[in-house]
């Protein structure tokens, strides 16, 4: 990599952050609230296609992540008082931890069977938070009030939209920097070099279902990070967040935006999320539309709409 | 051939085989590997080379015997243990990462012998990683090629490639699968001039079918058949032995 790639890459991302925090001057108050939300499921996103365009496993149980990191952060606030930072923490970890369950029982599986088992876990998640809804709230859920965060001795309540979008492009452009960073490191490299040809990487010295761990394991803590960041934005935990839908649409935003590319979770979800939300309003076969979005996707630009750029005019896009 | 070097063992094995279902592809072998020598592994097709040496790299694993690597028993160890240890495979059927770039194809390998001393992705010094790479892509003359897609090389680079991935892992044992198949013979000559220069400091274990590359560059000959060893000796003996001449070069 040379070194003018190197600046103009970071130069780019850090002007998509910045176009995020110029957008809430400008946008509207309803599209400044969906892009709060799109934001947060973008980080979900990204943490997604460590998994998938970095590393080349797909996951469709991610869900779990994501709500670990909800249930994480919501059940200690709710139920052991805990504050905003703490409830992030534990959401981080609640995440993490999740990951590291996924990580041991998917030790030696790719493929298919990686699939097939991080949706049996996740739905056996899934079922846990009904299972147990006196704790969890089951269906219903429950909801968080009154959170706030202090800056410079101020008090900022969450509810408040611009806090809200704000702390949202905060968690978003961390998760994004550290993915940036990850694909961009010799680690990043040695992910890529699994999914490309994992016996040749073997045979390079590399102990590869090691790196698949650390791979589901970075996944995991940025998806937990994201269903926090959710749960304390939304002020709302509940078992939709753990359903098969919420490993399904990161899948979803992750290959319309282009897997392994660096912002290609933050244009699907954007792209998806305002496909869904226009189509919805006059037609309530909006899914219909989501999947012909799909299937054109499939045939025309395979490698998502970062990919296809990539690919055409700008090689240099990690 | 006057070599002045102390002989030392580098690999052993004793009894090895390997059982696939019925077929017994390499039938109690004991082969031995001096320290620093080349040599030509050569046999009919079928006669259980690639088998052999997929036990020596680690690929697969023996149904009974034992390894031992520089005093070393690793039977048990996986193959990216062995890798760790200087035991460098090249694949006989071109095995690159056709999507990345020369310049990672080759890097790979040389953060992978970095990482060898420290374990420590942070302090990973990327200026050096990056003199590696380099110093290998020179060594086989791929220097101006290092932004360009592996896949996108022609065949015969894309065998360089491979063996510039081998050479920035700074083998030990360096085991070359058929490295001249489907290479033209200017590619040929190059190739034999690179695996003479690592002489005396890198071990070279050579499958190979062109004759004059085995007399070429080998110091020793082993001749496998229908997974026995049958022969082992200086090129000019092994040309001479009637067994040889009857299994292998048919006369």
């Amino acid at each position: 990599m040379r070194g003018g790639d190197r600046s103009r890459v970071l130069a780019l991302h850090l002007a998509v952050i910045g176009l995020l925090a110029g957008l809430q001057l400008v946008l509207p108050p309803f599209h400044h609230g969906m892009l709060a939300r799109i934001m947060v499921l973008a980080a979900y996103a990204v943490g997604y296609n460590v998994l998938l365009g970095y590393t080349g496993l797909m996951s469709l149980g991610h869900a779990m992540l994501f709500a670990a990191g909800m249930y994480g952060t919501g059940l200690t606030i709710r139920h052991l008082g805990f504050g905003v930072a703490a409830g992030l923490l534990s959401g981080a970890l609640a995440g993490l931890a999740a990951a590291g369950l996924v990580g041991v029982m998917t030790r030696r599986t790719t493929g298919p069977a990686f699939l097939i088992v991080t949706m049996m876990l996740a739905q056996a998640f899934y079922l846990a938070t009904l299972y147990w809804n006196d704790i969890t709230g089951g269906d219903q859920g429950f909801i968080l009030t009154g959170l706030h965060i202090e800056v410079a001795g101020l008090r900022l309540p969450l509810a408040d939209p611009a806090v809200k979008y704000n702390v949202a492009l905060v968690v978003f452009a961390a998760c994004l920097l550290v993915s940036l960073w990850i694909t961009r490191s010799p680690l990043g490299r040695v992910l890529v070099a699994v999914r490309e040809n994992e016996e040749r990487t073997r045979l390079l010295g590399y102990d590869t279902s090691r790196y698949r761990l650390l791979a589901v394991l970075v996944s995991g803590l940025l998806a937990g990070v994201a269903g926090s960041a959710y749960t304390l934005l939304f002020s709302y935990v509940g078992s939709t967040f753990a359903g098969i839908l919420y490993s399904i649409y990161p899948l979803l935003w992750t290959l319309l935006g282009g897997a392994g590319t660096v912002l290609g979770p933050l244009v699907g979800t954007l792209v998806m999320t305002y496909v869904v939300d226009i189509t919805s309003g006059f037609t309530t076969a909006y899914l219909l539309v989501v999947g012909a979005v799909l299937v054109g996707m499939i045939l025309w630009a395979p490698a998502g709409i970062v990919g296809g750029i990539r690919a055409r005019w700008a090689a240099w896009l990690p | 051939m006057g070599r002045v070097a102390p002989v030392t063992s580098l690999l052993e094995a004793r009894g090895i085989s390997k059982r696939f279902g019925g077929l017994e592809a390499v039938r109690g072998v004991d082969f031995h590997l001096d320290r620093g020598e080349i040599r030509a592994l050569i046999g009919p097709n079928g006669a259980g080379k690639t088998t052999l040496v997929g036990l020596i790299s680690g690929r697969l694993r023996p149904t009974a015997g034992e390894v031992r690597f520089a005093g070393r028993d690793i039977t048990r160890l996986r193959d990216w243990e062995r890798a760790v240890l200087g035991i460098v495979y090249t694949f006989q059927v071109t095995s690159i990462y056709r999507n990345l770039s020369v310049y990672d194809n080759v890097a790979l390998a040389a953060q992978r012998r970095r990482l060898r001393a420290s374990r420590d992705w942070v302090a990973l010094d990327r200026g050096a990683l990056a003199a590696d790479a380099e110093a290998a892509l020179t060594r086989v003359g791929l220097t101006d090629r290092s932004r360009q897609r592996a896949g996108t090389l022609a065949y015969g680079h894309q065998r360089v490639l491979e063996v510039a991935m081998a050479l920035a892992l700074t083998p030990e044992l360096l085991i070359l699968d058929e490295p001249t198949q489907g290479l033209a013979g200017d590619e040929i000559e190059a190739l034999c001039r690179l695996v003479r220069g690592l002489a005396g400091t890198t071990t070279v274990l050579l499958i190979e079918h062109n004759m004059t590359v085995v007399l070429e560059l080998a110091g020793r000959v082993t001749v496998m058949d229908r997974g026995r060893i049958i022969a082992e000796g200086t090129p000019r003996e092994i040309e001479a032995h009637p067994e040889v001449q009857r299994a292998y070069l048919g006369r």
